[in-house]
């Protein structure tokens, strides 16, 4: 299963605006996706799911993706992390 | 893309729902609405009826409500709603913060009432303490 690893590196990490962004990001794939940190892995379309992850600025995350547009999310979800959602 | 009304005791919970939800999309069309005309706790009827007609132009209305008579007064206000809106219209059985969280989301991301109304609702189940 395709999957990479990105540091969250912007200030609120993944809190309510960022994870949503997120959320919807991974919702314009087919694929299944999902987050994992310390082991702990949940669905990456699903908002209460990444927000109880609780990943804060700093933290290291796995994104894994499964399904015929798997790398397409993929590269679009690292996006997203590279630009820091739009934050700081 | 649907729209949220949502329904407390308090128009302060309301109001600060509204305020996390819409964190969630700008462009999601939510209203909060609670309280009596007499500025005590409660929910009226006609005040939630005026609140869903605010929504303005969606594809469906999702409420969501706090707890005891906000059910019954918001079952009656969508009996008051004139037919075309009703249609549009369903009360959630979600957790009221939660919920309006995953169904705002889920709205921002084009889904169906119906698609919004199952991901709210499944808001019931899931773990905050992972």
């Amino acid at each position: 299963m395709p999957e990479i690893v990105v540091e969250i590196k912007n200030k609120s990490g993944l809190h309510l605006r960022p994870a949503a962004e997120f959320v919807k990001k991974a919702g314009e794939f087919q694929a299944d996706i999902t987050l994992e940190r310390d082991g702990k892995s949940v669905n990456a379309k699903s908002i209460l799911h990444v927000q109880a992850l609780g990943v804060r600025q700093g933290m290291t995350v796995k994104i894994r993706a499964e399904g015929e547009d798997a790398e397409e999310a993929l590269a679009a979800l690292e996006e997203l992390v590279y630009n820091k959602f739009g934050e700081e | 893309m649907v729209g949220i009304v949502i329904i407390s005791h308090s128009l302060k919970a309301a109001e600060g729902i509204k305020e996390i939800a819409q964190q969630m999309g700008r462009e999601v069309p939510i209203v909060a609405v609670g309280g009596t005309t007499d500025g005590d706790l409660g929910t009226e009827p006609l005040a939630i009826k005026e609140a869903i007609e605010r929504v303005g132009e969606v594809d469906g209305v999702l409420l969501l409500v706090d707890l005891g008579s906000a059910v019954m007064n918001t079952q009656m206000a969508v009996e008051m709603l004139e037919d075309e809106l009703q249609r549009r219209v369903v009360l959630c059985n979600a957790p009221i913060l939660e919920g309006a969280v995953v169904a705002a989301v889920e709205s921002a991301m084009g889904h169906t009432l119906d698609q919004v109304r199952r991901a709210a609702e499944g808001a019931a189940q899931m773990e905050k303490l992972l």
